[in-house]
């Protein structure tokens, strides 16, 4: 068991090196800005002057504190966004590709069931998931210390863990791009506008009658804001994450088992 | 005992049907020959077989398990080794590295010696490979597990003439370590050196399955010779003899000619042999002619 995962997953670590090293040098950089923002001008008055939609789309809650600031410039961007997107981006074309290059062929000619080709190539991209929650988190402690600030450890370390289960499910979106279309350029985009897609349901729906719509986002059960700013975390919501992502593997793997691979 | 077993594989993609009814078996320990011109089907029958496509109706047994049951069919593929007709690896990886995959997958019973045999450059990266060195890399990959069938979609693309002797070798003496052979060609001089059996398949049906020595007597050579004087045509009107066509003649006879000729060489060159002839050569037909002789040009097979 697993043989796939490790050989996908090697395949995976450079990128997830390089995917990490990108990130923890944005936390960087973000840390590095904010005292001269917290300096120079009040920051809740500056959020006035933020038209209420873009408030409401970045999450923004108050960027007078550390936490805030992170929790819109880095977690609320970095990884509710960008890291969503590129897991699911990069989830399109685990099987697409190998279909499209005609390396599925010998892959399916070994004794092994196309359900766990799809699962194990699914579990590989644990590895730029976790990855990239390594580096960051130190970045930001030592970053914080620095520019003397408290930040709690452990609501940082919550912010990281609790995003694994939320960047499973995006790749879970990807993955099911990329059995359903065997052309890779074209499972990526759905899988972009798709991931895209429900991010924006999900911020712009947010208290209106509508709202319960956003619940098939994965973005509703994974908030920075409430982790950082109120160091409230909610295990059912990581749970919610799990089973989207449970579900759309399972979902996956039975459409590829019922396809011809030509 | 039957390796592989069609009843009646039948593919059909709507505009096309690949597969129309498909049925013969491939018997353990004979190297089997599947032949037919390009587009003709041979691909889409492998990928049946393998459980790639679903057949729309009939079905297979390779190696005793169905291969519409995908449990049954891993069972078969643990004894089977695969060779696509453009096989394709990670670019991204080594040779050596997609060598450890499959071990681990599948086994490694005998890496070693067929490296010996096929040695693609297992350090440098696919990307960087020759269709050659893919090919070579296809070869140990398929045979690696020391698997019972092997299922080979036009084996010999890309390979040197050196290689493909060492192949041909190399597939007799596994045939003769009792490994059942199920290869693909549009190329009947490879299919004539190889195989006991073959079978035809054209426009998705199949034409016949017979001994190979069967088909070549059928199929024929094409005979171009040219004589200094003009041969009397009578000469050249004897039984195995078809379309004669000269583009030298008088009265006296033809100087210059083709034809197809089915009967035994010796014969011919004995009739020949009073003549001075400036040049003579006796090829293999090709396959589009052995199906216009045998089977008629059009739908009406």
């Amino acid at each position: 068991m697993f043989e796939l995962s490790r050989y996908e997953g090697q395949t995976r670590v450079k990128g997830g090196v390089y995917l990490s090293i990108g990130l923890a040098t944005l936390a960087a950089l973000v840390i590095w800005v904010y005292p001269s923002f917290r300096d120079s001008m009040n920051m809740d008055e500056l959020l006035r002057a933020y038209p209420e939609p873009m408030l409401q789309v970045m999450g923004i809650r108050t960027m007078a504190s550390l936490e805030g600031f992170l929790a819109v410039e880095l977690y609320t961007f970095g990884w509710v966004i960008l890291l969503g997107l590129y897991v699911a981006y990069s989830a399109a074309s685990t099987v697409a590709d190998d279909v499209e290059r005609g390396r599925m062929e010998i892959l399916l000619s070994l004794p092994i069931s196309r359900a766990r080709v799809v699962g194990e190539k699914f579990a590989a991209l644990a590895v730029p998931i976790v990855l990239v929650n390594v580096l960051t988190p130190i970045v930001v402690l030592v970053g914080a210390e620095l520019i003397d600030e408290s930040l709690s450890t452990v609501d940082l370390l919550v912010v990281h863990l609790l995003s694994i289960p939320y960047l499973f499910a995006c790749a879970g979106i990807g993955l099911l791009a990329s059995v359903v279309f065997d052309r890779t350029s074209i499972a990526q985009r759905v899988a972009l506008g798709a991931t895209f897609g429900l991010f924006l349901l999900e911020s712009l729906l947010a208290d209106t009658d509508y709202e319960v719509v956003g619940a098939i986002a994965p973005m509703r059960y994974y908030d920075p804001n409430e982790i950082l700013l109120e160091g409230t975390y909610d295990p059912v919501s990581a749970g919610v994450l799990l089973a989207m992502a449970a579900a759309l593997l399972v979902a996956s793997a039975t459409w590829f088992t019922r396809i011809d691979v030509d | 005992m039957a390796v592989i077993e069609l009843e009646g594989l039948t593919k059909d993609y709507g505009e096309v049907l690949a597969n129309d009814d498909l049925s013969f078996t491939v018997e353990e320990g004979e190297i089997f020959g599947y032949l037919g011109p390009n587009g003709a089907g041979k691909t889409t029958t492998i990928r049946t077989l393998l459980g790639f496509l679903s057949p729309t109706a009939g079905t297979a047994r390779v190696l005793g398990y169905e291969i519409t049951d995908e449990r049954a069919l891993i069972e078969a593929k643990r004894r089977l080794g695969y060779l696509p007709d453009d096989p394709a690896f990670d670019e991204s990886a080594t040779g050596r590295e997609i060598l450890e995959l499959h071990a681990e997958l599948k086994g490694d019973e005998r890496s070693e010696e067929l490296l010996e045999l096929f040695d693609p450059p297992l350090d440098r990266q696919v990307r960087e490979y020759s269709q050659g060195n893919v090919q070579k890399l296809g070869l140990v990959t398929t045979f690696m597990h020391d698997p019972d069938l092997v299922i080979l979609d036009e084996p010999t693309n890309g390979l040197d003439p050196l290689m493909k002797q060492r192949f041909a070798e190399f597939l007799r003496d596994e045939r003769d370590r009792g490994v059942t052979v199920f290869f693909s060609s549009h190329v009947l001089s490879e299919v004539r050196r190889l195989c006991d059996r073959v079978g035809i398949i054209r426009d998705g049906r199949l034409v016949t399955v017979e001994p190979v020595d069967t088909l070549l007597d059928r199929s024929g050579k094409v005979v171009r010779l040219h004589a200094s004087d003009p041969i009397p045509r009578e000469v050249l009107e004897f039984e195995g003899v078809y379309d004669l066509e000269t583009t030298e003649r008088d009265e006296n006879g033809v100087a210059e000619c083709t034809f197809t000729f089915t009967g035994d060489v010796n014969v011919l060159l004995e009739r020949l042999r009073s003549y001075v002839l400036l040049d003579l050569s006796i090829e293999e037909a090709p396959l589009e002619d052995v199906f216009m002789r045998f089977y008629g040009g059009g739908d009406d097979v």
